[in-house]
């Protein structure tokens, strides 16, 4: 394993590690469709919130394409795919007396999402 | 490095960080005068200034403003602000119609190039828990009030993207240089738990 | 995993209490966690979400009363030890040394 040496430090900092990944995967989604997000119950690690999970949105974006967490903790390779904005009404996901006019933004990745037909 | 007097038993997350950093260095897996650089290097050398420059610029250079939104890690660049837990930053700007404050619910992250590193309260369960499904709530406990016709939009940051609210600009500060602005410009106000408040009458302009 | 680290939405936790003009580190073995970790991070003996699952193991009484870096420390000694970088036995003698006085 390298060692990170005091003149490195700067450039460590500096440059950080994004988790973008160069390669051409195809989007399963773009701005504007609405979709579900899967109900799961995973033991592994996943960035999926439980208040989200089995509740509807619309994807506003695509950031591009991302290391996929839940394999990424366990060592199962990235599955680099697509992550997107995905809006919710606060009534969604909290019911019909949060406040009418707000929302929340998730950033998921293909695997949490299903499309809405 | 000196030893100091304890004058309480040390607790034991101090021996057990003891415990394991001077094995890591016997091993020769860390370097200590890199890990004192780290420290020094966040502890004094990044903050909330860094965030407030950025603002300033987008306030006086509606270009800059501009391009801050289109790709907010391109434009935070020309700052020289860049790298880790920043690699990838989304600016989300706050008007008349649209309230933004940022959270992290599964854990703690956080823009470090733009604002350090984050308060405790940011890291703790109360805020995490409630600001998602209380924003209104937790941003009367930080004395913001949103309006009703005021859409409040909560960024929980659970991938890659990190969040960064551009402000508005209050009113009072025409003409203002992009230091002065960037003085009125609180780390509050960029994670959306505040606003930026109008200066007092007599500030400098 | 579904561990309480899953806050989003939770009730019960009472008041944000922010802390004003707190300070970076409360303790000087914060720093020493943060800086260690950020060494061992940039050394490349484990990538994020492995740190943050590992966090996300630590138990779930431990979790919600440990403090944020209390949360690291565990991490940093599950992954060291899983990755066959310090095992919790070395820990537990140095440790053990420490407690009774040495340096």
């Amino acid at each position: 394993m390298p060692v990170v040496s005091k003149d490195f430090v700067p450039v460590l900092i500096k440059t950080g590690g994004s988790t973008r990944v160069a390669k051409p995967v195809a989007p399963r989604f773009r701005a504007g469709d609405h979709v579900v997000v899967r109900t799961m119950h995973p033991e592994h690690h996943t960035r999926l919130p439980r208040y989200a999970r089995g509740k509807r949105g619309i994807v506003e974006e695509d950031h591009g394409v991302f290391v996929f967490p839940d394999t990424s903790a366990h060592e199962q390779g990235e599955r680099p795919q697509h992550v997107y904005s995905v809006r919710f009404t606060s009534r969604e996901l909290w019911g019909p007396q949060a406040p009418d006019r707000d929302t929340l933004r998730l950033d998921l990745w293909d695997d949490y999402l299903d499309l809405v037909v | 490095m000196a030893e100091h007097a304890h004058t309480q038993p040390p607790s034991d997350p101090e021996l057990r960080i003891k415990a394991l950093e001077s094995l890591l260095v016997e091993k020769r897996l860390i370097d200590p005068a890199a890990v004192d650089a780290i420290i020094e290097t966040y502890e004094t050398k990044i903050g909330p200034r860094n965030g407030a420059k950025v603002v300033a610029r987008a306030w006086a250079d509606p270009d800059y403003k501009v391009r801050l939104l289109a790709d907010g890690t391109k434009a935070i660049a020309e700052l020289g602000f860049t790298g880790v837990q920043g690699e990838d930053m989304v600016v989300v700007e706050n008007t008349d119609e649209v309230h933004n404050v940022v959270v992290c619910t599964l854990c703690s992250c956080y823009p470090w190039p733009t604002l350090g590193l984050p308060p405790v309260w940011y890291k703790a369960a109360p805020y995490r828990a409630r600001v998602v499904s209380d924003p209104r709530g937790v941003l009367l406990e930080f004395g913001t009030r949103v309006s009703d016709d005021v859409e409040v939009r909560v960024w929980d940051s659970n991938a890659e993207l990190r969040y960064l609210v551009l402000p508005q600009r209050p009113e009072g500060t025409e003409g203002w240089t992009e230091e002065q602005l960037a003085e009125l410009v609180t780390r509050d106000a960029m994670i959306g738990t505040a606003v930026v408040a109008p200066p007092a009458k007599g500030d400098a302009s | 995993m579904n561990g309480v680290h899953d806050l989003g939405g939770m009730h019960g936790f009472g008041p944000i209490n922010p802390e004003p003009n707190e300070p970076v580190f409360h303790h000087d073995w914060e720093r020493r966690v943060f800086g260690v970790m950020i060494a061992t991070f940039g050394g490349g003996h484990y990538n994020v979400d492995q740190f943050r699952h590992a966090i996300e193991r630590m138990g779930a009484v431990e979790y919600l009363t440990g403090s944020y870096y209390e949360h690291w420390l565990a991490a940093l000694e599950t992954l060291l030890a899983e990755h066959g970088v310090i095992s919790h036995q070395d820990l537990a003698a140095r440790l053990e040394q420490l407690r009774s006085g040495g340096h």
